[in-house]
């Protein structure tokens, strides 16, 4: 069930390429599917502060997209969600998404403060769509590097989407992120495999062939759930 | 082949789990008896529904038109959003547990705008919740969205009919479309009709119909079991700009059920 690094990509392309799926259809169920494993493990009613704030970092690429779709459904799901986009992207579905999230009226932060009690404070949980298994680690410098030391030190709880940023998709960390929430995206990476906190896997989209082709055995998925827990 | 205005004298056919095959009158006294005895309290939660505004065309239009322009949302998008809506929905209505066969086979028919787009979509989510579909799009148009969701039922084992089946067993028809097969039990997907102020044509009795976004005028002629809401995306302000008064929708569910 856990895959490597190319694999994800080899499927991902297969579902664009062969299955006719397009990116803005995966992204939205995904995000979603999240959005409703978030509600799972820390719903409206378990959260702590006056209000149920939530701060969703969004990365540039793929899974910051992910991230965007996440916090309007988290809006949808009457969490008040926070975006915080460390750099702009250049993607024009991240671009469609994150207007798609201005006209929900959700706020906007222009920078991350280092300072973590401050985040503590304001949001009951942190979503983190910084950096997905498609990242090349090495390339990887600020704003990036600040925002996951940042992240590193939060008490607030963190939910990473794919992966938790900064990990390798194929090796576990000891040093990373440490969330309390892991949403795997299609399938879990190899990374999840030393994970300890609470693991769903989103996207009941896969068709069956390629699940067999690619030797998943996916848990399955009960009714109409769009998230399962791993 | 059945055609379709012979199809009009079966009627609706309905099976229980005993496995026989009754008329749509004796069955449906018995589902709805089951429908009517439940939770009380469920129906006094739903007098919220009475408030809800059900939409002229013209209105409907608008608000699609806003969604897409000034809340920059793709046709991709929310008609997977809609799909999703209707399979759910179908589910709640049918359970696989209470039909017959395993698995239940249902016929998805899917009419030439964008009702059918939600159709397809609805099928690909349908397969995946363990039911059975099959699906009817005669007229198809040349657009790649629809050619892409074709692609995905096709490659998701989704077989393709050119006639409408012969089958006699229960089976669900989701029609999308303004054309209306009336056997099985009978789920009618009302979304951008042309004749969405007047209702349904004669011989058409759906038993389930989804909402998408928000009810329409027409939905006040509805007068099957389940009417559903669905599409789970109008954002706040929309909805306080044409006072659509919807209602809570249950924890991250995508449909409300109405009645």
């Amino acid at each position: 069930m856990f895959c490597s690094k190319e694999e994800a990509v080899a499927m991902e392309t297969e579902l664009l390429r062969d299955y006719g799926f397009g990116r803005q259809q995966l992204t939205e169920m995904l995000g979603h599917a999240c959005a409703t494993a978030i509600t799972q493990v820390f719903p409206l009613a378990s959260l702590e502060k006056r209000q149920p704030t939530v701060l969703v970092a969004c990365g540039p690429d793929q899974n910051g997209c992910v991230g965007l779709a996440c916090a309007r459904h988290l809006r949808v799901f009457e969490y008040i969600p926070t975006v915080f986009i460390p750099k702009r992207s250049s993607d024009a579905l991240h671009q469609d998404l994150r207007l798609q999230c201005e006209r929900m009226d959700l706020p906007f932060l222009s920078y991350l403060p280092t300072e973590v009690q401050l985040i503590n404070e304001a949001y009951n949980l942190v979503v983190d769509a910084v950096l997905g298994p498609e990242t090349e680690l090495a390339s990887v410098g600020e704003p990036f590097t600040g925002v996951l030391q940042t992240l590193r030190g939060l008490k607030a709880p963190i939910a990473s989407l794919d992966i938790p940023s900064g990990w390798d998709a194929d090796e576990s960390s000891s040093d990373g992120i440490s969330p309390a929430l892991l949403v795997s995206l299609m399938t879990p990476k190899r990374c999840a495999l030393s994970f300890s906190g609470a693991h769903f896997l989103a996207g009941r989209f896969l068709p069956f062939d390629l699940q067999r082709k690619y030797e998943l055995n996916l848990p399955k998925f009960s009714g109409t759930d769009a998230v399962v827990q791993l | 082949m059945l055609g379709v205005r012979a199809l009009f004298g079966i009627g609706l056919l309905v099976t229980s789990r005993g496995g026989s095959v009754l008329t749509h009158t004796g069955a449906c006294a018995h589902v709805a008896s089951n429908i009517y005895s439940k939770d009380l309290a469920h129906r006094q939660a739903c007098t919220m529904a009475n408030t809800i505004k059900y939409l002229g065309q013209e209105e409907a239009q608008h608000i699609d038109e806003e969604l897409f322009n000034e809340y920059s949302f793709s046709v991709d998008q929310l008609m997977e959003l809609a799909g999703l809506s209707c399979a759910t929905a179908v589910s709640k209505g049918y359970p696989l547990q209470s039909l017959l066969k395993s698995p239940p086979r249902v016929l998805v028919i899917c009419g030439p705008g964008n009702n059918g787009g939600d159709g397809l979509v609805c099928a690909r989510h349908l397969k995946l919740f363990g039911y059975a579909p099959s699906v009817l799009y005669p007229k198809r148009p040349n657009k790649q969205l629809f050619q892409n969701l074709t692609t995905q039922c096709e490659k998701m084992d989704i077989s393709f009919l050119t006639e409408l089946p012969e089958w006699s067993q229960l089976f669900i028809t989701v029609s999308v479309t303004q054309l209306c097969f009336p056997f099985g039990l009978f789920i009618f997907i009302l979304k951008d009709e042309a004749r969405v102020e007047h209702g349904c044509p004669d011989g058409f009795q759906p038993d389930m119909l989804i909402s998408l976004t928000a009810p329409k005028k027409a939905a006040n002629h509805f007068k099957g079991r389940y009417h559903f809401l669905g599409g789970r995306f109008v954002p706040p302000a929309l909805e306080k700009k044409f006072q659509l008064n919807l209602p809570p929708y249950p924890d991250t569910d995508c449909v409300y059920q109405l009645n």
